[in-house]
């Protein structure tokens, strides 16, 4: 017969052992966190699988290997350290959007974290944006919102009017991409040196034509408004300058001009208000109310 | 049929008393729920994410239920000697296995059914969605089960338990990757090689076929006709594999 006093000894003995035993290991693992080790991930990224060899390995789950890859990369890489591990970073989306090819997140995320590195090539970092974008594009031609995301993204991270204007519009293209889009283009357009007022005119005529609910209506006639004034006072201030040249100063209002025979009419804006003329510096004035249409 | 029923129930019944089903189980439901966790940890989709591994848990652990009950599925009746008792009764060999693989098969698909309903409520509350497309990974998850529990059936038929069960776990991974192989057929010289790798790729199940789960996700439209034919396919594959076992258990000493 075993004492039970002794048993009960023996037992509070082990588990002070173990409760020891543990303290050690915790004691380990705290010592071991404090020591700073050479991060040798950035260099093992290099030896990843090819696509088809972990397509291979996810035994019909490249979905959930794509998963696993992007979850691990937005925690890697949120630290943003400009060092060694953005060298793979293209490597890592390619990989994760060849496992899942139609994978959105990994596309626009992927370069969004391109697109925070403030060292290195610039240009080749652009590139690189731009390939993952073109290659999300072609794998999910129909997404207006990749598209966008790509124009944003070059606009306002590279300055790269051009390449944006073509992300942008192949967003418009879209049959259900929404208006503001179609109005961010001719925003765009209307800053390019090539596109002349004529060609404004044009496109804002057709995206009120085309506008899809009333706001977005609204605001493409604001901007072809803006076309339509531009366009007439290039032409009225012509005939103002004329005016001027003829009686030595500037015509205070419209019957003037009529009454020299320089217009037939008062001008009209594109919503059949007149114009008004600031006699002070000679220039026109439009009187813009759009929601009165 | 009454004797194959009866011994499909039979096998049910005493699957659903082994804990270790309920550990499979258990897992399942606790890595689709956990899908919430790694839901968090992303930027952007995530009812992606919990669908991605909603549907690889629900595949994985079919396939682990699969196997590990086939491990039991004849060997404990012959080891028990109640496989005696039953075949003293008027009950064919044929309809001994059948049933037994109708029993096995009916165990995958309750739990099937069970981490499918998990992962349906889970994408509910992401979304607010009721996702009728789960169901049919799902049931594409099953037919691939049902060929994996022929083959299961098999195995345990031609050989011992343990053995059964890890050539069975063989054919699911070669079964995921016998498309490659008919890629390989491609890429090779000699018309003879091509011909042996074609038997191959044609006598190994190409599981693929019932992969669906990248259209459920991405909500992409799926052709009724590889549908209709992977039924075909996963029929034509089980009849053929159920015959060979009944033919070998005809003759098989289970003394």
């Amino acid at each position: 017969m075993t004492n039970p006093v002794r048993l009960r000894a023996r037992t509070l003995v082990s588990l002070v052992i173990i409760g020891a035993l543990l303290g050690v290991a915790v004691g380990a693992e705290v010592e071991l966190g404090k020591i700073s080790r050479e991060d040798p991930l950035g260099r093992e990224l290099l030896y990843l699988p090819s696509p088809e060899m972990l397509k291979i390995l996810s035994l019909g789950n490249p979905g959930l290997a794509a998963d696993i890859l992007y979850l691990w990369s937005i925690q890697y890489y949120s630290g943003f350290k400009p060092d060694e591990r953005f060298l793979y970073l293209e490597t890592i989306y390619n990989l994760i959007t060849d496992l899942d090819p139609l994978y959105f997140d990994a596309y626009r995320i992927g370069a969004l974290i391109m697109g925070i590195q403030t060292g290195g090539d610039q240009a080749r970092l652009k590139k690189s944006v731009r390939r993952l974008f073109d290659k999300g594009l072609g794998n999910l031609p129909g997404s207006w919102q990749l598209a966008e995301a790509a124009a944003w993204d070059l606009f306002m991270r590279f300055q790269d009017q051009g390449a944006a204007l073509h992300y942008a519009e192949m967003a418009a293209a879209q049959p259900d991409a929404p208006g503001r889009i179609k109005r961010m283009v001719g925003v765009w357009r209307d800053k390019e040196r090539s596109w002349t007022i004529d060609d404004s005119i044009e496109y804002w005529r057709r995206a009120v034509d085309d506008a899809g609910d009333e706001y977005d209506r609204t605001m493409c006639v604001s901007h072809l408004y803006d076309a339509v004034v531009a366009k007439d006072r290039k032409a009225l201030a012509a005939v103002l300058a004329y005016y001027s040249v003829r009686h030595g100063s500037c015509a205070e209002s419209w019957e003037e001009l009529i009454e020299a025979g320089l217009i037939r009419e008062v001008p009209l804006d594109l919503v059949g208000k007149p114009y008004g003329i600031e006699s002070s510096n000679c220039t026109i004035v439009a009187f813009k109310k759009i929601r009165d249409l | 049929m009454r004797a194959v029923r009866a011994i499909a129930v039979n096998t049910f019944r005493e699957a659903i008393r082994d804990r270790i089903l309920y550990l499979f189980i258990g897992f399942a439901i606790v890595m689709v729920i956990s899908t919430k966790l790694f839901g968090m940890l992303t930027v952007g989709d995530e009812a992606k994410i919990v669908k991605d591994i909603g549907l690889a848990a629900m595949q994985f652990f079919s396939m682990l239920i699969a196997v590990m009950m086939s491990m039991l599925l004849i060997s404990r009746e012959v080891d028990n000697r109640t496989v005696f008792n039953i075949l003293a009764k008027p009950v064919r060999r044929w309809q001994f296995v059948l049933g037994k693989y109708l029993g096995l098969v009916a165990i995958v698909a309750a739990n099937l059914l069970l981490i499918t309903l998990v992962l349906v409520v889970m994408v509910l509350i992401y979304t607010g969605q009721f996702d009728l497309m789960l169901v049919f990974a799902a049931a594409m998850t099953m037919l691939e089960m049902s060929v994996l529990a022929a083959f299961a059936t098999f195995f345990a038929v031609l050989t011992r338990p343990i053995l059964g069960s890890l050539m069975t776990l063989a054919m699911f991974v070669v079964g995921h990757m016998s498309a490659d192989l008919w890629m390989l057929t491609r890429q090779l010289p000699g018309t003879f090689t091509r011909a042996v790798i074609a038997v191959v790729y044609y006598l190994v199940p190409n599981l693929e076929r019932f992969n669906f789960r990248s259209e459920v996700v991405h909500d992409l439209p799926i052709p009724p006709a590889a549908v209709g034919w992977a039924i075909i396919y996963a029929s034509a594959f089980v009849a053929v594999l159920l015959s060979l076992a009944a033919l070998r258990f005809r003759t098989k000493d289970l003394k």
